[in-house]
């Protein structure tokens, strides 16, 4: 029976308890590693972007007509002789394949592996009619012993050691097994579940596609059991959602190419599986199997209209959203979703499971966009989690201090920037004469004592502009400054190295004063109106200056004003005019300073120092910048020493690390042992939200590794 | 048609996935490589699938001879005695080194899903080059009204479920054999 924690604080104990499980958390932090890394091994001459646009836009089709396509199925595998159930929700899907079973005097059950029979608790159902149920997918067999819930869509065991499992096989053998021979333990499910298959009376499998030009089933499969559970026995029950059904084969083969490089890094599974109709079996009376096909609706019919979550129904179940998520590789499987594991489980638990199992997981997501990279569908996972935060607030009619704060305060600048400079006159009680809050006030609980925490500045950017701002005669370029909060609260510094890099490059530098927060902590909070409200006005500010760029030296602005600006107007007649034409303006400055004035080392003192780099979330995926930051470092003279997992979180994620400082920690401090292992004594990076979290982690460990902004580096190096 | 670079490919692929793949001339070589194979991994018994009722009866006297029991159909009553397999295949995809078979006879399934040891016969003309190569003919199969199991198999059965270490020979069967048949090249 699954359990998921329901309220905040039993969830909080419950990630506690995975934190501390140490071989969780190295299977889960090893697979994760290996995992990307392989990943590019595994897609070799294969265009993934290019694939990925094709399958998304032939799902969202599909997802339009879905009983047209579900009658088209049902006229085609009835001729072929299998009977095709329509259920509306769990419990009758649950009630149809009982009933089946007592028609047909069914005593016992094999199954293959169905994630839509965890979906509906099919096992305790069965088992509560009085059926013998045995899963006979090794990992799924291996739960089933030990009464727990999936732990991973592919790999349901994964939370488990070589050691849980040969006393869990010693118990049911009565033998003496050795755990290190996982060979060994893999024989025993063959030989225990062997006469299994043979007694059978009824076999219940999944599918990963009901193709509705021909009435077939597809299944995608490495073991063979589920062959073997669709032909011994006499009864043959395939349990499928509505998201299954695609228009033809094609579609299938080219899923196909993605589903098992995705989910387990296989060119293609040992077995892919089509059944259509009643096919021959020598156990059944009529000598023909009694083939049943039980569509599961659950919401689905529902969410394919939904304009904004009907994209959740793309998934086909690869998996790939969990082994790359930062957070699933500290807290992993049972913290991280309800039945569905991973980014598309935090969604689709809410829709299929009620709030009550997703409101306390829902908010577990530091938007790092790692999933969205990976996801073979296309599925902007990060925003819809947001979404269905939100979605849960709604439903529940809350509104938690953060997100009121947040509403009343963002969409007002003045306020806002207010509260801002009281906030320096507040921290000089406790931060005393260092240049780093290192001890909390005691109101922080001491997990939030992992970092250091800087000090608002004195003097914002916005102050010193005035003293800052040169007029160039004849300008190249004229570039408006989109500074974001913290480099105008706390590190004006930043924006000051710019301006001295841009000096003699010809290029006229505006501040328009009316900017304020870009908005994307709201748009974190699920509050989507007062970050379209603050998006109107960072829109009215910009368009005052004449700019043909708009530079930002927060990767996490950067890629919130261009993408998700785009996002909050969809189909909003209201749109500002000059949206597109704003977010066509956004660069980062790595880019700005290697495409646009396209710098030579010339300009640098070459003091070939050793620079790391931490690739921000935002900047490498966001907006997808990955080569510019590097070549910048080595143009200016640096020398750039690779660590490893680069492009993987830091933890930060704004108020993240506020509402997650135990996972926030864990992540940041992987990261801080990566840089350490080289012999970098700067540690770079182009997002003031990741130097925060890197520099007080630095502080914290005490370590000789400096932590700045490009900006910084390369202002320093000027000639 | 034989193309070389499709055949070899085809060996590449399906070797990457712990197939052990090896050429032969004509189907007596085929029914040579399971008598020995069988004899050499300690088996009693054989079964066959597909094969013409002469092939059938050939392949019989030589698993006599070699002391081997060629099992007769139907395979169900002898589903847990199976030790080695010997079937023809429809097609190859070299792309991914898989093996296409119309498994819609229930003696085939049988064969390829409980044998210790599957080995298949795949006619070098019949290698595709993609599985995108094989959309008209799979269509052809499954757009009838007719009752159909249709298997795409790539290397023997597999698992990761433990510690995401990779095991082979789980439920299905523990190798597969395939035997390229390059027809005229003798």
């Amino acid at each position: 029976m699954i359990k998921t924690a329901q309220d905040i604080k039993s969830y909080k104990k419950k990630l506690k308890e995975a934190l501390e499980d140490e071989f969780l958390r190295k299977a889960l932090d090893t697979f994760s590693t290996v995992y990307r890394e392989n990943r590019p091994t595994v897609y070799q001459g294969i265009d993934f972007d290019g694939i990925k646009e094709e399958i998304a836009a032939g799902k969202d089709a599909t997802l339009s007509h879905l009983t047209e396509l579900f009658e088209e199925f049902k006229t085609n595998a009835e001729a072929a002789g299998a009977k095709v159930h329509v259920a509306k929700d769990a419990r009758e899907a649950n009630e149809i394949i009982s009933a089946i079973a007592k028609e047909n005097n069914v005593k016992k059950i094999i199954k293959s592996k169905s994630m839509t029979a965890e979906e509906t608790s099919l096992n305790d159902h069965l088992e509560m009619d009085g059926f013998i149920v045995t899963e006979t997918d090794l990992g799924e067999w291996i739960i089933q012993l030990r009464h727990e819930g999936p732990s991973h869509m592919v790999m349901p065991a994964i939370h488990l050691s070589r050691y849980q499992v040969g006393d869990l096989f010693e118990g049911v053998t009565q033998k003496k097994l050795d755990p290190e021979n996982i060979d060994k333990l893999v024989k025993v499910a063959r030989e225990v579940l062997r006469p299994a298959y043979l007694e059978a009376d009824m076999g219940i499998s999944g599918a990963n596609f009901a193709i509705a030009e021909s009435g077939a089933l597809g299944l995608v499969t490495n073991e063979g059991n589920m062959r073997l559970v669709t032909t011994l026995p006499r009864v043959h029950v395939a349990l499928v959602g509505y998201d299954k059904l695609i228009p033809d084969l094609k579609s299938m083969l080219k899923i196909l190419k993605v589903l098992p490089r995705n989910a387990t890094g296989q060119a293609i599974t040992s077995y892919v599986t089509f059944i259509k109709g009643a096919t021959e079996c020598g156990s059944s009376p009529t000598d023909r199997k009694d083939m049943h096909i039980v569509f599961l609706d659950n919401g689905r019919l529902a969410l394919a209209k939904d304009p904004v979550f009907s994209e959740a129904l793309r998934c086909i179940r690869c998996g790939a959203c969990a082994n790359v998520c930062p957070i699933y590789s500290k807290v992993g499987g049972h913290k991280y979703g309800h039945v569905y594991i991973g980014a598309i489980g935090l969604i689709l638990t809410l829709f299929y499971h009620g709030k009550e199992n997703d409101r306390a997981i829902v908010r577990n997501c530091i938007n790092c966009q790692a999933c969205s990279s990976v996801c073979p569908v296309d599925i902007d996972l990060p925003y819809l989690i947001k979404k269905t935060y939100r979605a849960v607030l709604d439903q529940e009619g809350k509104t938690p201090a953060k997100n009121f704060f947040l509403s009343k305060v963002m969409k007002n600048r003045r306020l806002f920037h207010f509260i801002l400079r009281r906030a320096y006159l507040a921290q000089k009680s406790f931060a005393g004469k260092e240049p780093m809050i290192r001890h909390l006030p005691l109101f922080f609980e001491k997990e939030h004592g992992y970092r250091s925490l800087p000090l608002i500045a004195k003097t914002p950017f916005r102050d010193k502009w005035m003293q800052l701002h040169t007029k160039v005669i004849h300008p190249k370029h004229n570039i408006a400054l989109f500074c974001g909060c913290a480099i105008d609260f706390i590190y004006p510094e930043q924006g000051k190295a710019l301006l001295d890099i841009l000096k003699g490059h010809d290029v006229q530098v505006e501040f328009p004063m009316d900017q304020t927060c870009c908005g994307l902590p709201a748009l974190m909070a699920s509050e989507e109106e007062t970050a379209k409200e603050v998006a109107r006005q960072n829109l009215k500010a910009m368009d005052s200056a004449n700019c043909d760029y708009i530079l930002t030296l927060c990767a996490s602005c950067g890629s919130h004003l261009k993408h998700n600006y785009l996002k909050v107007f969809k189909d909003d007649p209201n749109a500002p005019a000059n949206l597109k034409a704003f977010t066509d303006k956004i660069i980062d400055f790595s880019s700005f300073m290697t495409n646009v004035l396209s710098v030579s080392s010339k300009e640098y003192k070459e003091t070939r120092e050793k620079v790391a780099y931490h690739s921000p979330c935002h900047l490498c995926r966001g907006l997808g910048v990955t080569h510019e930051p590097r070549k910048l470092i080595e143009i200016a003279g640096y020398e750039y020493v690779p660590s490893k997992d680069e492009d993987v979180c830091c933890g930060f994620g704004g108020s993240y690390s506020i509402d997650f400082p135990e996972i926030s920690s864990e992540i940041l401090k992987k990261k801080l042992d990566n840089v350490e292992k080289t012999d970098a004594r700067i540690l770079v990076t182009d997002c003031p939200g990741c130097i925060l979290q890197l520099r007080g982690g630095m502080d914290k460990r005490c370590s000789k590794i400096q932590v700045k902004h490009i900006a910084e580096i390369i202002s320093e190096v000027k000639k | 048609m034989q193309n070389p670079d499709l055949i070899k490919q085809m060996q590449e692929k399906a070797e990457a996935v712990q197939a052990i793949v090896s050429k032969i001339v004509c189907l007596e070589d085929a029914f040579q490589y399971i008598v020995d194979l069988t004899k050499a991994q300690g088996g009693q018994t054989v079964v066959a699938a597909g094969l013409a009722a002469k092939e059938q009866d050939l392949l019989k006297k030589q698993c006599k001879t070699a002391d081997l029991t060629l099992l007769d159909f139907p395979l169900r009553p002898h589903a847990d005695k199976i030790h080695t397999a010997l079937t023809p295949v429809d097609w190859g995809i070299a792309e991914t080194g898989t093996l296409v078979l119309d498994s819609t006879s229930e003696d085939i399934r049988i064969a390829t899903m409980l044998a210790e040891t599957h080995v298949a016969v795949l006619p070098a003309s019949k290698i595709k080059p993609d599985s995108v190569s094989l959309e008209k003919e799979l269509n052809a199969v499954l757009k009838t009204d007719a009752p159909i199991y249709y298997a795409f198999i790539t290397g023997a059965s597999r698992t990761a479920d433990i510690e995401r270490v990779l095991a082979v020979g789980v439920h299905g069967p523990k190798e597969l054999h395939i035997l390229i048949m390059e027809e005229n090249n003798a």
